[in-house]
């Protein structure tokens, strides 16, 4: 627990609590951060805030692109990589009523 | 009824239209949204399906009055009362409401439908609606709306958990289409109107699936489509539940699509996965449609929508992402009291979600409360989101 104390541990409600209400994050800035995902971000946005108009004006763009979904978007590649492991499936039973462990293929 | 003094919410962006104008309008609080799609140099402004939900508004209040830059990019707001399907009053047919989406619409009708059906239960008289026309697309799309099946088995029976009788609330579909056309019907009788919504407590365990139900559907392509996509589902679901029953719907191709001499829009296929647990009101969905340009496999689909079906699952908590809005949204509507939801981690922590947090603190509304479930378990992701009600309710059944 010493060693993870320097490091800010991500998916802390306190923490979203405080960020979810800041006005001057927008709302991926603040999944992006209470995910921890940010450090790296930051360290590429101040190289990209050098770099010209141009890029920004892309990235802004793609801002505009994204639409209210009600699906959530999925790479579907990744999640049959990930649903085909039998140990995913073996977690996710506790979540189904009357899974017989026992007549499974393995 | 401000008096005069008409303070806007100010917002920005396109993002989460629907929704904002639905609590502008719930919340009777002017708005004014600007840099709308901005900087978007081939279709700034509104787009087509937000024009068509500013109409949809139009119709069921009265005194909504909206002004639009000329640019499109800007709109200022002033929502009206909720007055339903009031005979005479945008209602033309008898008493049910006509809106026609013009083609060009790329979303689906639930889009619509999500968001007219939480204002409906506070409406003055009942909320009759009939949508069709050449942009009306029953089934889930490309851009993210699930499927008028999905909408009616997964998230209208959570009204009920607010004391809305699903029962009373009709969806009827009187054409399917696929996207890449439209020219469906759907017709929504919402008869239910109440006061103020339950209180809702929704903070103990979310159960265990117990059953899986679902519609596979196929418009204007060969019903052959359905057994396959309900195979390769089966062959991923089966395994986990015993109980699984995926309903198969053919329908022939919409008439009077957008091009009706060489009529092939609206046709496709997809499939609808609806996962119920054992604790009342919680359910999982999962929506997966043919693209419309085609060359997918129904095998395929059927296994992604499986796929998709036991991530949303795992994502746990107690309301899944297509209905955390909807269920927010009526907490936050509801009487003074705390209510409380459980809600896994991917769904809480999503763009969507937070903004929705946002956009409910802009509009006068109490801020949630966050809680971690059982922090020494390091499998345990979900949180306990209180949301205080704001008691607006039903400004028409106040009277009565």
């Amino acid at each position: 627990a010493k060693q993870l104390h320097g490091r800010k541990r991500p998916f802390r409600a306190q923490d979203l609590a405080r960020l979810m209400y800041d006005t001057s994050l927008a709302p991926i800035q603040v999944v992006q951060k209470w995910r921890g995902e940010d450090n790296e971000g930051q360290a590429e946005n101040i190289e990209e805030d050098s770099d010209d108009e141009f890029f920004k004006k892309a990235k802004r763009e793609d801002d505009d692109l994204t639409e209210d979904r009600t699906v959530p978007l999925f790479n579907y590649e990744a999640l049959e990589e990930k649903w085909s492991d039998l140990d995913a499936i073996k977690d996710l039973k506790t979540r189904f009523a009357n899974v017989h462990l026992g007549d499974d293929e393995e | 009824m401000s008096g005069g003094t008409t303070e806007f919410v100010r917002l920005t962006g396109h993002r989460a239209f629907a929704q904002r104008l639905v609590l502008a309008t719930l919340t009777g609080r002017p708005v004014h949204i600007s840099k709308i799609r901005s900087s978007s140099p081939t279709n700034p402004g509104l787009a087509s399906h937000e024009i068509s939900f500013l109409r949809l508004l139009e119709a069921v209040t009265n005194g909504t009055s909206l002004q639009i830059s000329y640019s499109g990019t800007t709109i200022t707001y002033h929502p009206g009362l909720i007055t339903g399907s009031v005979a005479g009053l945008g209602a033309s047919a008898g008493d049910i409401i006509e809106h026609t989406v013009p083609a060009g619409c790329a979303r689906g009708v639930t889009y619509f439908l999500i968001h007219l059906a939480l204002l409906a239960p506070f409406a003055k008289a009942h909320m009759n609606v009939r949508m069709s026309g050449p942009g009306v697309i029953t089934s889930a799309t490309d851009a993210g709306d699930i499927s008028i099946d999905s909408f009616r088995t997964a998230i209208l029976p959570l009204y009920g958990l607010f004391g809305i009788l699903p029962a009373r609330i009709e969806l009827r579909v009187l054409q399917r289409s696929c996207s890449g056309g439209g020219g469906g019907a759907v017709e929504m009788r919402f008869a239910s109107q109440i006061r103020l919504p339950k209180t809702l407590h929704l903070n103990r365990t979310p159960g265990r699936v117990r059953r899986i139900r679902g519609v596979a559907y196929s418009t204007g392509v060969p019903a052959s489509n359905n057994s396959r996509m309900i195979y390769s589902a089966r062959e991923v679901l089966n395994p986990l539940v015993s109980d699984i029953n995926i309903a198969a719907q053919y329908d022939k191709a919409p008439r009077g699509g957008p091009d009706s001499k060489n009529n092939k829009g609206g046709i496709g296929f997809g499939l609808c996965l609806v996962a119920e647990t054992n604790s009342e009101g919680v359910i999982y969905s999962a929506d997966l449609t043919s693209p419309s340009s085609g060359g997918v496999v129904p095998e395929d689909m059927g296994k992604k929508c499986a796929y998709q079906l036991l991530e949303i699952i795992s994502q746990g908590g107690c309301t899944s992402w297509a209905a955390s809005s909807t269920v927010l949204t009526l907490m936050a509507m509801g009487s003074e009291d705390v209510g409380r939801l459980r809600m896994g981690r991917d769904v809480l922590g999503s763009e969507e979600v937070i903004g929705l947090a946002k956009d409910l603190k802009s509009f006068g509304c109490s801020s949630w409360g966050l809680r971690q479930i059982d922090q020494s378990d390091e499998n345990m992701t979900d949180y306990v989101v209180s949301v205080k009600g704001s008691g607006v309710g039903n400004v028409g059944r106040k009277i009565s």
